[in-house]
Formats: C-alpha cells, sequence, structure tokens
C-alpha cells in the first residue's frame, strides 16, 4: 500500500516535469524537421509511450487503483460511439469499470447521444463498429465540448477521415497499435515463405499426385524492405533477423530509427529513398497507415525500380499502394508475386483482376484478425489508458490526428 | 581419456567428430588424438541480434559441430599440416555438385588429393589405390551402402569416412558397423548445414495451418471474401522430437515467434541449459510432449529408436488440433496411423516433406487428404545445398584432419 502511494507520488512528479512541454509541442505542424515527439516514438528510449503486445506489461497501473484512492487525480465520464450490439466492446459497455470511472453512454449517432451532454463526459472510446464514424465523430465531438480525450479502439485511423478532424485536434486522440503487430509479423514471414518455398507449385503437384522434387529458397540473406516502420514494422523485422535477413527500412522520422538494432538500413521518405529500397528488397511490405503523404504512394515508378523476382506484400492499407500499376507488374512478370490482406475497395470486388493472378496470395483483410483481438484492444482501453487517464499520467499511444497516425 | 587444451581452457576429449546415429551399433571413439575445437565461435557483437555461437550454449566439452548459421569458413583451426588427406570418392563422377572435389590441383586444401572416383567396387583398381595408402572415403552416391563395406575392407588404411548428406541412413549396416569397428574408422556427415532452411519450412509449416492457409487458397478459387478468424503462432507450444541441430534451429526462429519449446532427446543433458527450450524430456515421454504441443516437429534420424516412434498410441496422446511436421525421415511416423487420426479429426493436420516410401506411390491416402501439407523431400534443397555440402568437408574437415585436430 505504501509503496503504492509512493509511486504514485513519483508518478505525479514525473508528471509535472514533463506534461506541459511535451504535449503542447506534441502538436507543432507535420512539416517541422524536428519533432518533438521523437524521444517518445524511439522505442529505445526511456519515454517510449507506446505499446506493444509482446514486449509491454499490462495493467501496470489498474492495480494502483485497487490500492489507493490518492492516486486518482480525477473522474472519468466515457462514452461510447460504437454499436451497443458490437460484443467485442462488452468489457466497457457491460464489464465492471475501473474506479473512479463510469460509462455514460452507448451509441452510434448524436441523436443518440446528446442527451448524456449535461453530465459532462470527458472520455470518448471510439470503434469501428459505429457506421459513418467519420461524420458522427465531429458532430459528438461538437456537442460534447467537454470532452477530454478521444481513444479509437482500432489501430487504423483512417475510417475517421483525420483531415477533417484538425480543428479539434487539441485533444488527445489515442489508439490500438501495437495490439496486432505480432500476427502481422507472422503473416508477412509466412508470405515470404509462400513464395520462397513455391507453396503454389507443391499445391499443383499435390493435385495432380506429382512427386517431383525442385529446387527451394531460402529467406536467410536475403533482403526486406519495410515501407512505413512502425510498430508493425518492427515487429516484422524481429522476426526477419531471426530468419538472418536484413532489413531496409523507410519512415517519415528516419531519424528515429537510426539506432535500432533491427534495421541494416533506415531510409526517410521521398521517390529517391522508396526506390532505393524497392531495387534492394527481394521481399517488400508495406505497413504503412493511409494518409494524405501516403496515398497512392508505391505507384508505377516505384514497381519499375523493384528488384527482378520481387515480392510485395501489403498489410497496411489498399490505397497506400497504386493497385492498378500493381497488376499491371505482376502481370508482366516485374513482379514475382504479392501477398494482399488489404485492398483500394473491400470487400474486393469479385470482378477484380488480382483474383484470378496465380501469384497472388489474397487475404480479406483478415490476417490479424484473431478471435480475441478487439476484445484484447478493448482491455487495453480499460486496462492501460483509462487508468492513466484517471491518475494523470501521459496516455499510451498518441496519435498525430494532422498527420493521420 | 581427456586432454588439457590450449585453447581458452576447453577440456577437449578424443571422440568421433560426430557419432553415427545408429544408437544400438555405436562406433569406438578414435584411438587416434583427434582433438575437438568448438567450432561455434561467438560472433563479434554486430549491432544486430545474431545467434550467438554454441559455445555458449553448449555444455563444455561437447562435441564440434559445424554450423551454417554460425561458424565462418576458414575459422577455428590452425597449426601445421601433419599428414596427407588422400581421398577417395564413392559418388557419382558427374554430379556437379561435387566439382570442388572433382577440379582437384591447387584448389584442394592444403595436404590433400583426390584419389579416385568411382560409384562401385569395380570402378576402382583396388590394387593400385591400395599402394598409394588413401586414408580418408567421401560418400555421397545413394547407392553406396553396398560398395562401402566392401571399399572399406578392400581399403584398409582409410580411418575416416565422410557422408556428404545430413542423414546417413543411406549408408548404415551391419556390415559397415563391423568394419568401422574393426579398422577404428572415424565418421563424419554434414548436419548442420540445412538446417536454417527446414527450419524456415517448419514455421511456414505451422503458419499454413494458423493462417488457415487452404481455406484462403480455396477461397480465391471462388473469389470468396469470407473473412474468418486466424490464428496466433505466438503463444503456442511447438515439440520437438529430435533435438538435434534442426530442431535446434527450428526452435531459435520458434523462440523468436514466441512459442513456448519443448524438446525430446536421447541426450537430455546436452540440452539443459538451451535457453531456447522449456523444458527437455527423454525417449521415454514422449506421450508428455504429444500432450502439451500444438505443433509437434519431428526433426529426428531414422534409428533402431525412433522407427515407429509416432505410432497410434502417441498420436492418441495429442493436443486437439494438433499438427505434425515432419522433416526426419518417413519411417519415424507409423503412417496407418498418421493417416487414420488425419481422417477422423485427432490431428488438425500434418506437414510431411519426408514419407515412408518416396517418392510417395499414388495409391497413397496423403495425395488426397486436404489437411496435409505434401513436399517432395526438397525442403531443404537449395540450389546450391549439395555444393555447399561438398565444400563443408573439403573446406572444413579436411584442413582439420591434415592438421590432426
Amino acid at each position: 500500500m505504501r509503496s503504492a502511494f509512493c509511486k504514485s507520488l513519483q508518478v505525479a512528479s514525473r508528471r509535472t516535469i514533463f506534461q506541459t512541454p511535451v504535449t503542447s509541442a506534441f502538436l507543432t505542424t507535420a512539416g517541422s524537421t524536428r519533432n518533438i515527439q521523437t524521444p517518445r516514438a524511439d522505442p529505445l528510449s526511456k519515454e517510449y509511450k507506446y505499446w506493444n503486445r509482446e514486449e509491454s506489461k499490462h495493467g501496470e497501473y489498474a492495480y494502483l487503483l485497487d490500492m489507493s484512492p490518492w492516486s486518482v487525480k480525477r473522474e472519468a465520464r466515457i462514452v461510447s460511439l460504437s454499436d451497443p450490439n458490437d460484443s467485442a466492446n462488452d468489457a466497457l459497455h457491460k464489464g465492471k469499470l475501473p474506479y473512479s470511472s463510469q460509462l455514460l453512454g452507448v451509441g452510434k449517432t448524436v441523436d443518440e447521444l446528446k442527451d448524456l451532454a449535461d453530465k459532462e463526459p470527458n472520455v470518448l472510446f471510439v470503434s469501428p463498429s459505429c457506421p459513418r464514424a467519420c461524420l458522427v465523430l465531429p458532430q459528438v465531438l461538437e456537442a460534447f465540448p467537454t470532452i477530454e480525450w478521444v481513444h479509437v479502439r482500432s489501430a487504423g485511423l483512417d475510417f475517421l477521415s483525420p483531415e477533417e478532424l484538425q480543428s479539434s485536434s487539441s485533444i488527445p486522440f489515442t489508439n490500438a497499435k501495437g495490439a496486432f503487430s505480432s500476427s502481422l509479423a507472422e503473416y508477412t514471414m509466412m508470405s515470404c515463405s509462400y513464395f520462397a518455398k513455391n507453396l503454389p507449385r507443391l499445391m499443383r503437384q499435390k493435385q495432380a499426385q506429382n512427386w517431383e522434387k525442385y529446387d527451394v529458397e531460402e529467406l536467410r540473406g536475403k533482403t526486406l524492405g519495410v515501407v512505413g516502420y512502425g510498430d508493425i514494422g518492427r515487429a516484422t523485422a524481429k522476426l526477419a533477423n531471426a530468419y538472418g535477413m536484413r532489413v531496409v527500412a523507410l519512415r517519415r522520422h528516419p531519424e528515429i530509427s537510426v539506432n535500432d538494432p533491427l534495421c541494416d538500413k533506415v531510409l526517410g521518405t521521398g521517390k529517391a529513398s522508396l526506390n532505393e529500397l524497392m531495387a534492394e528488397s527481394d521481399y517488400v511490405v508495406c505497413s504503412a497507415p493511409s494518409t494524405v503523404s501516403t496515398r497512392g504512394m508505391v505507384n508505377a515508378d516505384a514497381f519499375a525500380a523493384a528488384k527482378e523476382g520481387m515480392v510485395f506484400i501489403n498489410l497496411g492499407r489498399g490505397p497506400v499502394v497504386d493497385e492498378k500499376a500493381l497488376v499491371k507488374a505482376l502481370k508482366s512478370g516485374q513482379l514475382k508475386g504479392a501477398a494482399l490482406d488489404v485492398f483500394a475497395e473491400e470487400p474486393l470486388p469479385k470482378g477484380h483482376d488480382l483474383w484470378g493472378l496465380d501469384n497472388v496470395l489474397i487475404s480479406p483483410h483478415n490476417m490479424d484478425q484473431t478471435e480475441t483481438f478487439m476484445h484484447e484492444a478493448t482491455s487495453f482501453f480499460l486496462m492501460e489508458n483509462l487508468p492513466r487517464f484517471i491518475c494523470g499520467e501521459d496516455l499510451l499511444n498518441r496519435v498525430d490526428v494532422k498527420a493521420g497516425y | 581419456h581427456f586432454l588439457a587444451s590450449a585453447r581458452g581452457g576447453l577440456l577437449l576429449r578424443a571422440a568421433p567428430l560426430f557419432s553415427l546415429a545408429s544408437s544400438a551399433r555405436s562406433l569406438p571413439a578414435a584411438s587416434t588424438s583427434l582433438a575437438l575445437l568448438a567450432h561455434h565461435r561467438h560472433r563479434q557483437a554486430a549491432p544486430k541480434t545474431t545467434l550467438a555461437g554454441g559455445s555458449t550454449m553448449d555444455p563444455p566439452g561437447a562435441d564440434a559441430y559445424w554450423n551454417r548459421e554460425t561458424s565462418k569458413h576458414g575459422e577455428g583451426y590452425s597449426g601445421k599440416v601433419i599428414k596427407e588427406a588422400r581421398i577417395v570418392c564413392l559418388s557419382d563422377p558427374d554430379d556437379k555438385d561435387n566439382e570442388p572435389l572433382y577440379r582437384g590441383g591447387d584448389k584442394l586444401p592444403e595436404g590433400s588429393s583426390v584419389l579416385a572416383v568411382g560409384t562401385a567396387l569395380e570402378d576402382f583398381d583396388l590394387e593400385a589405390l591400395k599402394e598409394a595408402q588413401p586414408n580418408v572415403v567421401f560418400v555421397s552416391h545413394p547407392k553406396a551402402r553396398g560398395p562401402l563395406p566392401d571399399l572399406l575392407e578392400a581399403l584398409p588404411s582409410v580411418d575416416w569416412v565422410h557422408a556428404r548428406s545430413a542423414g546417413v541412413d543411406f549408408i548404415t549396416s551391419d556390415s559397415l558397423s563391423s568394419i568401422t569397428a574393426q579398422n577404428n574408422v572415424t565418421v563424419t556427415n554434414a548436419k548442420g548445414c540445412f538446417s536454417s532452411t527446414l527450419a524456415e519450412y517448419t514455421m511456414m509449416a505451422c503458419s499454413y495451418f494458423a493462417k488457415d492457409l487452404p481455406r484462403l487458397l480455396k477461397n480465391k478459387k471462388a473469389k470468396d471474401w469470407d473473412r474468418y478468424d486466424v490464428e496466433e503462432i505466438r503463444g503456442k507450444t511447438l515439440g520437438v522430437i529430435g533435438y538435434g541441430d534442426i530442431g535446434r534451429a527450428c526452435a531459435k526462429l520458434a523462440d523468436a515467434y514466441g512459442m513456448e519449446v519443448l524438446a525430446l532427446r536421447r541426450n537430455t543433458k546436452k540440452s539443459l541449459h538451451d535457453p531456447y527450450v522449456k523444458e527437455v524430456f527423454g525417449l521415454d515421454r514422449l506421450n508428455l510432449l504429444m500432450s502439451k504441443s500444438d505443433y509437434i516437429l519431428i526433426a529426428a534420424p531414422l534409428t533402431e529408436d525412433t522407427r515407429g516412434l509416432v505410432g497410434a498410441e502417441a498420436i492418441s496422446h495429442s493436443k486437439d488440433g494438433a499438427v505434425i511436421i515432419n522433416v526426419g525421415r518417413g519411417p519415424i511416423i507409423d503412417e496407418e496411423a498418421l493417416v487414420d487420426a488425419l481422417q477422423d479429426g485427432t490431428l488438425k493436420g500434418a506437414a510431411l516433406d519426408v514419407t515412408t516410401i518416396e517418392p510417395l506411390p499414388k495409391e497413397s491416402p496423403l495425395w488426397e487428404l486436404d489437411n496435409v501439407l505434401l513436399s517432395p523431400h526438397n525442403m531443404d534443397k537449395t540450389a546450391t545445398f549439395s555444393l555447399e555440402a561438398a565444400e563443408m568437408f573439403l573446406f572444413e574437415n579436411v584442413p582439420r584432419y591434415v592438421r590432426g585436430e
């Protein structure tokens, strides 16, 4: 009890040191070369404020609330902008909430929620099960000026059209990045092996009952290019390293990853860098979010620069890739093959060329969809960020709304 | 007997560089002072996390093994050449993978020469050969089981036989064991050369079932956007039957994925301090291993002890939804019991690179089973693997032999 109280004191003093300069500088324009966010975004830094399912510990603060009311700095009055029938949110909608927090209501539209305004909600929980969220969210924020924090249940923010939210960007937004990274890393390595061991050929031979030996390729010694080196990129690099692959990473802020032991090379954005990555990599995984700057980034020029026999994997967002150029490169043999979990239009229309291409592995945006992944995302909100909010701690997984991720 | 070492205080012992897999008919320790070195040098600290060499993992005095991922060519031996290596090859003279040997001349390591190449006894002029006093036999011909003991009988000066492959069951026989015992012949092989490729295959096989690749492929054919839940590999248990070099390479990858590894091997003591393994079992605890593993990897050699080891009884102890992966030898599994278990759902699936009869006969039910991933014993067959194995003989073991190491 006593140590928990002391810890909460220490924690409180840390807050006063960091909160003011960091939180206000956090929302500097995207164009600034030295983003104050840098130390917090570097996984190697002590102030790393992102949660990774493999490495982070659960609920460091939840116990504090059980232990001592003195660690509580404020009350959380939560409104959930989601489908009440979404069972993944049950822990929030129907479960026991941490001390000093209450759920005011659940709804999908402003109408359903507007009666709650006089209860002065300060936390907004948004999940993709709310239809037309990009329209509803700004309305909700307008209706509830008392909101201090918005948490998005998923990792992707593009369903909210973040560019339109900039007027309300003084409110911190957090998301679920890091929750699904390891599943996607597994998928990436599976896709690489799918082509290296020529699984399509194995399937064909099995069908034909043909026992014919052929040479396989190794992944060891090959180069993996990661376009958009965030948490997913890092989880993938960790596995790729174990396989003995070389990793070339590309991200907006290369200085953050320059000392990352998992990367052999770190590049910044720009056409030249992307082409460099494409030319050097045997396997390219695109894990970038869909934002104003990334849309259509991987285009015909990038594919033209691709190394011979390169395999392209997309698990970020469809719009980051110029799909027509991709199809062309696959048909012409410029690319050996592709593994795609995301598409410009989902579900992928039946008439789409990609269905018919032999050298493409298609999955219906489910390669991180485990039975419990959304439940875990809700848990993350309840057990990690909500307690931090209540204790006045820095929140995890802050996103830059203007940048879109 | 033991020798005090001049190198770093390691206790060396005179023992065969490798002991033949057949446990019941073990070879005697060579009486000549073939000392052992720790081949596995700890890689110089690079920014990346690399596999530490075997010397830090294996108990002191462990047998020296060459591992393609961690050992470097040309390292690990020094000193003066004290004898010649006069090599006779029991291999196909047209085999391009043996080029480094056949090329001869100054390309061969110092002190070595190739006297003759042939596939059967008749190919050799035994009288002339006997006079030249060959001391090394290099075996790579698949039909070497018959000629080899006779060759050794005819050439008593031979004290070392090297098998190019890792599997030695293609040459083991009672007559071989007796002649090697009689003439004091050391036998070595190529273990460690192919392990990482097979580890890649193993993780691919796990992913194949975890992400339900068969379903993905079926859906693609039907252009069906059917979102289903996938399983994670993280957190699952891999049970390795036959924890040798291949098992270890797989454990390394499995560990990176966040799996728990249980190892089963003859000499449990050797793996007690292995950081990749959670628990080590002896041969008598097979059923226990089966009951705890989600994925069962068979990486054992074929011996009296392992033939039919994984039969109906072991399979009946398996966990719900277990998957068997075989990269060892087909006869280790009771194929009929396997087929039954696959058909009635006791096993979720199997990935078989080896089968009892190879090529797999068309009548085998394995061809038709949907939950079987079949490959024609080629998952370690890279374009250069045999060449690399021949090189390993020539540039690793021959230099050691001529230096009396």
